[in-house]
């Protein structure tokens, strides 16, 4: 913290005042840096500096091959990884022209839905850490290991998966699997009505985020957020509606929508949309097809012919869309990510001017960010 | 709306603009003649066909396959590796492709309520590349045309803020660039 | 604690049975250390999420008398869960001299030790040792929490074989400032 010398001392006025946050910060969930400058307790300028875990995924990507590239997914979003691998191996099928067969479509969506259920209880967990509450983080948590439980089961993994492969995912669930799942879901279906008397309904909770960064529609829309910010500004947009994948148009589920675009509102987002993730869970596992995995067709070093593809998924922080080109080698010629964080955190410099300086962990936690989607 | 009328209702205006020869599979997307046309193209879209969501800026360097030098390699090789392995990969020129010293740059814009994406391409000279940004009617521009700068050195002219924003301070050169060399720096050392 | 660490030594030279004083408080104050080591919350990348993991309900780090801290001033161990990138050295560095000594350092994953996946990246660091000494690395990526456990114990096994006698307690590794496989093998 450096204090800006005042020339003269001016009669009742505050002189501002430089206060770095970050890069290490217990609340700013990775390396975020962000530079504010207040006057008395008003921010007047916010400037974010990213990029310090910038590892040039993009620029590696052009030399590993699109196996390889699944790997490299995981690593962005690590909280969600599933999506991440969802996104990169629809692009990539796109371009080569395969189609994952019906039970690994279902298996796709089982996975991701776990998974934002994952993130968004981590989510939960240390928003309440940020407001100062951290019981909330230990609730949590122990339904997270169990999710974490279940994907080491599937595929042996706790964080990065690797589960969602080219083609179809890489290997079947197993009847315990399955018995496993269902049983999760019921005991957490009684846990989320305890998140709500807990956390979301607490009126020092309340009082801290309600009425603090709002967001407005319009500036949602032109900052180009996406996922549960977007939605907290109260616009539908939801790629699992808008653009299915994977089979979601089969699926019924609701989009939560916020009312005035305040920090509540996208945490009320996400707590709803693990309600709806479950109802989806539910449905998904009661009509899984049965079948194969693992589409044909699908080299072990793919070469798919010169083009270019996108393909979006609704990941836990928003619209993850990949975008590839081919020039008919063994690697992508060029990967470029719509990574959401990046562009949620975008706003960032807008959005903190003029709010208290108590308020920016609220707003900065709601955004809730993953660092190295950011910088990837 | 579907992606034939658009087409029709965009060329109507930009008669110089065609649907690209290489298409991003399953999306309209449309070639854009000259980097003049970017910003009223952007500003019909935004205010007449309500593609008010840009939600991508990105390029791709036409140049050839990527320089091996612009990675940082162990020359020792893997001595677990079986006989006959290729341990790493380095890229290779694929015959046939068109490689040209170009710049292909893109814009995603979206229409929420129509659920509709238009791809937008254009294509620049790589020498001293330069097209207008859209920071005046897309907010969302601001980083996204800052991370292009800083990874392929693409400048965007009239924004408002363009300084490096992913790549270290000390680092010379734009990675994404297929011609980029990685010159060593104090971290480097062994 | 200080007096005792900078004066003891000294004044137990001459005095007959000085060395037995040395080593019981060598036992009492390697105790001390190995039994709360308050490690910085640092997390960088997803390791991070595994090192949450620890501290929450189920691995519970807490019986471990590891309990986090926010601030590197406060804190005896900085455990690098993550991958570190050229533009995060320096603050790591700094980070690491804002600690006090006798400081330690647990290098968590694949990343940390040795650059992982991205070992040919032009903006990784190969290795948070190139810039601190690292006392214990944890291999995997991420490693478990369990792992994390267990490098936790083995740091407490290391510093139990601390003594006055050589210098303010730091090992020889950490006096030296580099990476020195060597000495890591310190005869208790």
């Amino acid at each position: 913290m450096k204090t800006e010398q005042p020339e003269k001392l001016s009669g009742g006025k505050t002189d501002s005042m430089f206060i770095n946050l970050g890069p290490q910060h217990p609340s700013t969930h990775g390396v975020l840096r962000v530079g504010l400058t207040v006057e008395g307790e008003v921010i007047t300028k916010a400037v974010p500096d990213i990029g310090y875990l910038h590892r040039g995924t993009s620029k590696l990507a052009e030399v590993r091959n699109y196996h390889h590239c699944v790997v490299l997914t995981d690593r962005w979003d690590y909280v969600a990884a599933m999506p991440n691998n969802l996104a990169f191996c629809l692009s990539a099928e796109k371009l080569m022209g395969v189609k994952a067969p019906p039970r690994a479509d279902a298996l796709r969506v089982v996975m991701c839905e776990l998974n934002r259920i994952a993130s968004h209880l981590l989510f939960f967990g240390t928003y309440g850490i940020d407001l100062g509450a951290f019981t909330p983080f230990l609730h949590a948590f122990r339904e997270r290991e169990m999710v974490l439980d279940l994907f080491e089961m599937a595929c042996g993994a706790r964080l990065t998966y690797n589960y969602i492969r080219l083609g179809g995912v890489m290997v079947d669930v197993t009847p315990e699997w399955l018995d496993k799942t269902r049983e999760f879901l019921a005991y957490f279906k009684a846990r989320q009505d305890e998140y709500d008397t807990l956390l979301t309904y607490n009126p020092i909770f309340m009082s801290r985020t309600q009425d603090v960064g709002l967001i407005d529609a319009k500036t949602a829309v032109a900052w180009g957020l996406s996922g549960p910010n977007l939605r907290g500004s109260g616009v539908a947009y939801d790629v699992r509606k808008t653009e299915p994948y994977c089979g979601y148009e089969n699926y019924d589920f609701d989009i939560p929508l916020g009312k005035t675009g305040s920090c509540w509102d996208r945490y009320f987002c996400r707590v709803s949309e693990m309600r709806q993730s479950v109802r989806i869970l539910d449905q998904a596992l009661a009509s899984l097809p049965a079948g194969e995995t693992m589409a044909t067709g699908v080299a072990k070093i793919p070469k798919p012919a010169p083009g270019e593809s996108y393909a979006h998924v609704e990941g836990a922080r928003g619209d993850l869309g990949i975008y590839l080109v081919s020039d008919g080698g063994i690697s992508p010629y060029r990967m470029h990510v719509r990574a959401p964080s990046f562009i949620n955190l975008a706003m960032l410099q807008e959005t903190l001017v003029g709010q208290k300086i108590s308020d920016v962990i609220a707003l900065l936690g709601s955004i809730d960010i993953v660092l190295v989607e950011v910088d990837r | 709306m579907t992606q034939d009328e658009l087409l029709a209702r965009f060329t109507a205006k930009f008669p110089k603009a065609e649907k690209a020869a290489v298409p991003v599979k399953d999306y309209l997307t449309v070639r854009l003649s000259a980097a003049s046309e970017l910003l009223p193209a952007a500003a019909f879209l935004r205010d007449e066909l309500g593609f008010d969501y840009l939600e991508i800026v990105s390029a791709t360097d036409w140049l050839g396959p990527v320089s091996m030098e612009g990675y940082i390699r162990n020359p020792n090789p893997n001595v677990f590796l079986p006989e006959g392995a290729t341990p790493q990969i380095t890229a290779v020129a694929t015959p046939g492709v068109a490689y040209r010293p170009v710049f292909d740059l893109l814009w995603v814009f979206g229409n929420i309520a129509e659920k509709q994406k238009l791809f937008l391409k254009l294509e620049v000279a790589r020498e001293l590349a330069a097209v207008p940004s859209l920071t005046g009617l897309f907010k969302a521009a601001d980083w996204q045309e800052r991370e292009v700068f800083d990874l392929l050195g693409i400048r965007f002219e009239g924004h408002p803020n363009l300084v490096k924003i992913l790549t270290a301070d000390f680092l010379q050169g734009h990675p994404l660039r297929k011609d980029y060399v990685h010159i060593k720096d104090k971290y480097d050392e062994d | 604690m200080g007096i005792i660490l900078e004066k003891l030594p000294g004044i137990t030279k001459g005095l007959p049975g000085g060395e037995l004083l040395l080593t019981t408080a060598d036992y009492l104050i390697d105790l001390g250390r190995r039994s709360s080591m308050w490690p910085m919350t640092f997390g960088l990348a997803c390791c991070a999420i595994e090192m949450m993991g620890s501290y929450a309900s189920r691995f519970d780090f807490d019986r471990m008398g590891v309990i986090p801290r926010a601030s590197p001033r406060q804190a005896d161990v900085m455990i690098v869960a993550g991958t570190v990138c050229k533009k995060m050295a320096e603050p790591i560095l700094e980070i690491y001299h804002q600690m006090p000594e006798p400081r330690f350092v647990i290098s968590m994953g694949s990343c940390a030790n040795c650059g992982g996946p991205y070992y040919d990246s032009y903006s990784v660091l190969k290795g948070v040792d190139r810039i601190v000494p690292v006392d214990v690395y944890i291999a995997g990526c991420p490693p478990r929490p369990e792992a994390l456990q267990f490098a936790v114990i083995k740091l407490q096994e290391k510093i139990k074989k601390m003594s006055l006698a050589r210098g303010l307690g730091a090992t020889p590794q950490q006096e030296k400032g580099s990476r020195d496989l060597a000495s890591l093998e310190i005869k208790g």
